[in-house]
C-alpha cells in the first residue's frame, strides 16, 4: 500500500481558516442590510414631528399667557387634548408652572409635556 | 483491496464545497427584495416631507408677524393655503414639479357639546378613494371665529388642527 502523504498539512489548515474567516465576513454583510433597514425604520417611526408640534403649540400658549395654573385657559387645554385624541388617537397633556426664584431674579416656565400614541410614550420637562 | 490513499484531499474537497455553498447562500440572502409590505418606508418619507412643509408654513419670517399657516387659517383662506402648500410640497431642486396631491381638512372642537367637527379646507383635485395617502397634522391657535368659517364654529379663541392627506399620483 502506498503511504499516505502527510506533508504540507498546515497549508490545508490555513486555507480552511481563511475560508472560515471569509464566511464570517459574509455573515456580517448579510446582516448589514437588515440592521440598516430596521434602524432607519425605527428612527422614522418615532413621532418627532407630532411631539414638536405639541411643544411649539404649548410654547405659543405660554407666550400668550394662556396656560398658567392660576389662570389656565381650560378651553384651549381641552381643544388640544380632544383634537389629538379624536383625530390622531394620541393621548397628550401639558402643565405649566411659572417659577420665580426669590432673590435671584431668575424666571422660567416649568413645562411638563406628556405624549402617548400607543407606540411611543414620551414625557418631557422643559424649563422654557 | 480498497485504495485509501489521498483521503485528506477528499476531506478538503468536502470542506471547501461546504464553505462555498454556505457563502453562496449568504450572498444570495444579502439582497433584499422590495415587497408591498415595505411600502410603509416610502410612506414615512412622505410624512417627513409633509411635516416639513407644514413646519415651514407655520414659521413666521420675523417676530412681529404671524406665520403663513396662521394667517391662512385665521382668514379661512383655503385657496391661499393650497397654493403655498402645493408649491412647497412639489418643489424640486431642478425646477420641475413633483406629482404629489393633497387634501386639507380643519378640525375644531365645539365648546357646547365637546364634539369635534371637520371642514374641507382645500384639495388639489378629485379623489377616487384608492389613494395611498399619509396624514400630517399641525395645531394652530386662532384668536376668534374667522369670516367664512362654518356656522357651528365657536367665536372664542381656540386651537384647531389642520390635517393634510398627501399621496403620490
Amino acid at each position: 500500500m502506498e503511504r499516505l502523504d502527510d506533508e504540507g498539512q498546515w497549508i490545508v489548515m490555513m486555507g480552511f481558516i481563511v475560508a472560515v474567516s471569509i464566511f464570517f465576513l459574509a455573515l456580517v454583510i448579510n446582516q448589514a442590510t437588515l440592521v440598516g433597514q430596521t434602524t432607519a425604520e425605527g428612527v422614522l417611526e418615532f413621532p418627532k414631528s407630532e411631539i414638536r408640534d405639541l411643544r411649539s403649540e404649548v410654547f405659543t400658549l405660554i407666550d400668550t399667557g394662556d396656560v398658567y395654573d392660576s389662570a389656565i385657559n381650560a378651553s384651549l387645554h381641552q381643544d388640544i387634548l380632544v383634537l389629538e385624541e379624536t383625530r390622531k388617537n394620541t393621548i397628550v397633556n401639558y402643565s405649566v408652572n411659572k417659577i420665580n426664584m426669590s432673590g435671584t431674579g431668575i424666571k422660567y416656565n416649568l413645562t411638563k409635556l406628556h405624549f402617548n400614541n400607543g407606540v411611543t410614550e414620551y414625557d418631557a420637562t422643559v424649563h422654557y | 483491496m480498497v485504495d485509501d490513499s489521498a483521503q485528506l484531499y477528499t476531506m478538503e474537497g468536502i470542506a471547501a464545497a461546504f464553505v462555498i455553498l454556505a457563502t453562496v447562500y449568504l450572498v444570495a440572502g444579502t439582497t433584499s427584495i422590495y415587497t408591498p409590505g415595505d411600502s410603509h418606508i416610502t410612506d414615512m418619507q412622505l410624512e417627513v416631507l409633509g411635516n416639513d412643509v407644514l413646519l415651514v408654513m407655520d414659521t413666521p419670517v420675523n417676530g412681529t408677524v404671524n406665520s403663513t399657516l396662521h394667517t391662512n387659517l385665521y382668514e379661512w383662506n383655503g385657496t391661499a393655503f393650497g397654493e403655498d402648500f402645493s408649491r412647497l410640497l412639489n418643489e424640486r431642486v431642478d425646477g420641475t414639479s413633483d406629482s404629489l396631491s393633497y387634501n386639507a381638512t380643519v378640525s375644531y372642537r365645539k365648546e357646547a357639546d365637546g364634539s369635534v367637527a371637520n371642514y374641507a379646507f382645500n384639495t388639489s383635485g378629485i379623489q377616487t378613494g384608492y389613494e395611498q395617502a399619509v396624514r400630517v397634522t399641525r395645531l394652530a391657535t386662532i384668536p376668534g371665529k374667522p369670516t367664512g368659517a362654518p356656522a357651528d364654529f365657536d367665536t372664542r379663541e381656540q386651537v384647531v388642527m389642520l390635517e393634510v392627506l398627501i399621496w403620490r399620483d
